[in-house]
């Protein structure tokens, strides 16, 4: 049996947008369970991002990911099926919020109104930038998660919809509604 | 921003925060024990054998029982004494009780439990970053240990103990000062 080399990718390789020829590289990699450890660095920010949705802390979101991760991993999926990763961490982390509702709760009146993380979801450039991610913040939950499946993970529409189990035009949708209230939201009063 | 294509062209620009190198390790590590764990545990030939084997167990256990009900029900009909009183205690005192104290006190004294020990194990801390209470501008680190805590109590009459362990988490919070 062959063994698996990690020597050398020790190091996390910065977060880049992938052309789709690359996207398909490191899905097919990711399938073949080759090289995880460079697959991973480039899918993660993307699906850190997506876990975020639902769970406050950076730390949360990264448990979600690995247990997603694994299980796909594990899995051995298929590039078509890719979908699925995205619909394992969401699955994981609806999950997540059910199980920790309670913890949640007592945390929060432990500590009093005092909780307000300040784990920046993006890596800011300038004020611009900062207003823009306020502003995906406020946006409603499903128009967020089609947007940042479409622009940080750079999933088709189709591959939306399965994810989610919507069809093609509601995701399709739900990502223009996204882009229109952004722009209302920033456009200067 | 006048387009739809203006904005998505912002967003673009906008690099989601990287994953600690941490959760890299920890990944590699869960890997590790699975694919060691995998060889046994994932083999469709012997998947058939221990549903089988798991199957006559279960076959067997029902035999067991059913034979058991019959029995009892027999013995029952041959009013066969089935339940017995547990037999008198064995031991006497050695000490005779001392004068004004009757039994009903020293039955008390002999059901009493004094604590014997605790431990408290952490085996796991998880840093949870950096917050800010509301309306102060000195920054928190948030820390959860998990941990396994155990109590012991024990009867010195009678030797018995009592032991109670469960999980618990502790969030910690410290306040960060720069210097």
């Amino acid at each position: 049996m062959k063994k698996k080399n990690f020597g050398g990718l020790d190091k996390i390789i910065p977060w880049r947008r992938l052309e789709y020829k690359d996207r398909e590289k490191v899905m097919q990699n990711l399938a073949s369970h080759e090289d995880w450890k460079s697959c991973f660095s480039e899918v993660a920010p993307g699906l850190l991002l997506f876990a975020r949705q639902w769970v406050q802390s950076a730390a949360d979101a990264e448990d979600i990911v690995q247990e997603a991760f694994i299980k796909f991993w594990r899995r051995n999926h298929k590039i078509q099926n890719r979908a699925l990763l995205y619909a394992a961490v969401r699955s994981i982390a609806l999950d997540f919020i059910r199980r920790d509702s309670r913890r949640a709760r007592r945390e929060a009146t432990a500590v009093g109104e005092t909780n307000e993380f300040i784990e920046p979801q993006f890596e800011f450039e300038d004020d611009t930038q900062r207003a823009l991610a306020e502003a995906i913040d406020v946006l409603p939950c499903e128009q967020r998660e089609v947007l940042v499946m479409k622009i940080w993970n750079e999933l088709t529409f189709a591959e939306i919809a399965g994810a989610l189990g919507i069809s093609q035009n509601t995701a399709a949708s739900r990502y223009r509604y996204a882009l229109a209230a952004l722009r209302n939201m920033l456009q200067p009063q | 921003m006048n387009d739809l294509s203006e904005i998505e062209n912002e967003l673009r620009k906008l690099r989601p925060a990287r994953p600690s190198p941490i959760l890299f390790e920890r990944i590699e590590e869960a890997m590790m024990d699975r694919r060691a764990g995998a060889s046994h545990a994932r083999q469709p030939a012997r998947l058939p054998y221990n549903r089988l084997s798991l199957g006559f167990g279960l076959a067997a256990a029902a035999v067991l029982v059913l034979f058991a009900a019959v029995n009892m029900e027999r013995r029952q009909e041959r009013g066969e004494k089935i339940a017995q009183n547990s037999p008198a205690p064995e031991t006497r005192p050695v000490l005779p009780a001392p004068r004004g104290e009757s039994e009903i006190t020293r039955s008390t004294f002999s059901n009493e439990f004094v604590p014997a020990g605790a431990t408290r194990l952490v085996y796991n801390t998880r840093d949870e970053g950096l917050q800010f209470a509301r309306g102060s501008g000195q920054p928190l680190r948030r820390l959860r240990h998990q941990t396994h805590e155990t109590w012991q109590w024990r009867n010195p009459t009678t030797g018995a103990s009592l032991r109670v362990s469960y999980p618990s988490e502790e969030v910690v919070l410290i306040p960060v000062s720069g210097q």
